[in-house]
């Protein structure tokens, strides 16, 4: 099944981007790389919802298969198995984000507000509408229980100042994917003066995220 | 991370196991698996392996480097270096705790690994805590860690990097320009 899949395809889109000719294997890999840069870095990423709704489809489409398989079939059992993995990965991956996005708010709509036209959206249609909610519930909840009790002068509230920014100067573990050269670290303290690290492939780095922040959207890092 | 979800990870290495009943190729979603037949080695992921010798269907095969011999080689390897010696596997801890606590009766000489293991495991575990206090001590930015499988670094990774962040806002509170933004919040 997954051969045939993989075959459709190539057939079509044999010159086109490298994400349409991708296999059910190499998606699953693309949705744990995705799961794993979203769980340790202390920001929200960009939302991958092509690889999320190609995972929903190659579940719901296993599943419909199975439905047509009879009771007691070994294989049957192995295939469960296996999208009951997938499915653990699928749910960790959207839940991080939505604790994310939870934690940081107004902060993440303010940089929804000042994307410009063209750039990719950090959150799905879905996940921009849960954000927008639970904006409009915390101030709705602040108001109910306290600032409509204060003096008129104090009763706006700035969520932007009163909810923490991500803080991108936190270390993060991370392992090379593609070899970059020159990256410039930042010294501790003041006594200690600027140096330059390269990443060779496949080895295994602590930093601040900050420094490689965007080779973690460029995937040519891993967090780890 | 949870140390669970480390082992999640583990479990999609292979190994290779005898089954005891015949089927044919299976299409799963991250890869074709058999055809098994009673008695001819196949790779599979560690997770199908568990269940089937959970429901007594294969006997599992150590991986190669699950030897007394070559532990006890790298056990020495390790504590003669300083840094960190090249691990038996990316996930070895794991995979000798998932194999020994299910599938002991498949590995010869099941408690002198567990042993071996365990040794190579601590003396990896010293050296980490080591370098993580000469990390802290010389206020380094940068640490290259090559060696290290998921589960060392999860085990240090929550008291590291929140000691390392706490340090971080202190140090910067001295420092007068967020010192004046601090001033702001007030």
């Amino acid at each position: 099944m997954s051969d045939a899949l993989s075959e459709d395809g190539s057939d079509i889109n044999q010159d086109d981007s490298q994400e349409e000719v991708m296999t059910p294997a190499e998606l699953i890999a693309k949705l744990e790389e995705a799961w794993l840069n979203e769980k340790f870095s202390p920001e929200l990423l960009e939302n991958r919802s092509e690889v999320v709704e190609c995972v929903m489809e190659q579940l719901t489409h296993m599943e419909a298969n199975l439905q047509r398989v009879k009771k007691g079939d070994a294989k049957a059992g192995f295939h469960r198995m296996e999208i009951d993995r997938i499915r653990f990965v699928l749910s960790s991956y959207l839940r991080s984000r939505l604790q994310k996005i939870e934690k940081f708010f107004p902060h993440v709509l303010e940089r929804e507000k000042s994307r410009g036209e063209g750039q990719p959206s950090l959150l799905s249609p879905e996940e921009f509408a849960f954000a927008k909610e639970y904006y409009a519930n915390t101030e709705t909840y602040l108001r109910a229980v306290a600032l409509k009790r204060m003096p008129p002068n104090l009763q706006a509230v700035d969520m932007l100042k009163a909810v923490p920014e991500p803080c991108l100067d936190s270390f993060v573990f991370l392992r090379v994917k593609e070899q970059q050269e020159n990256i410039l670290i930042e010294p501790e303290t003041d006594e200690q003066r600027d140096f330059v690290v390269d990443l060779e492939e496949g080895s295994q780095h602590l930093m601040r995220y900050r420094t490689i922040a965007p080779l973690v959207s460029s995937g040519a890092v891993q967090l780890i | 991370m949870d140390p669970s979800e480390v082992e999640f990870l583990a479990e999609k290495e292979f190994v290779k196991i005898i089954p005891n009943f015949s089927l044919d190729k299976i299409y799963l979603i991250g890869g074709d698996l058999g055809p098994f037949n009673p008695g001819l080695p196949v790779d599979v992921p560690v997770w199908l392996a568990l269940n089937l010798k959970q429901r007594q269907k294969c006997r599992i095969l150590p991986p190669e480097w699950m030897d007394v011999e070559k532990l006890e080689a790298m056990r020495e390897l390790e504590r003669r270096e300083e840094a960190f010696a090249p691990a038996p596997s990316p996930y070895y801890m794991e995979l000798t705790k998932l194999l020994l606590n299910h599938a002991s009766d498949n590995i010869p000489k099941a408690d002198e690994i567990r042993t071996l293991v365990k040794d190579i495991w601590d003396t990896r575990i010293a050296k980490l805590r080591l370098s993580a206090d000469s990390f802290i001590r010389q206020q380094e930015a940068h640490a290259q860690l090559d060696n290290l499988t998921l589960m060392e670094i999860n085990t240090i990774r929550q008291f590291l990097l929140d000691s390392l962040n706490c340090m971080y806002k202190l140090r910067s509170n001295r420092q007068p320009a967020s010192a004046k933004s601090r001033l702001a919040d007030y």
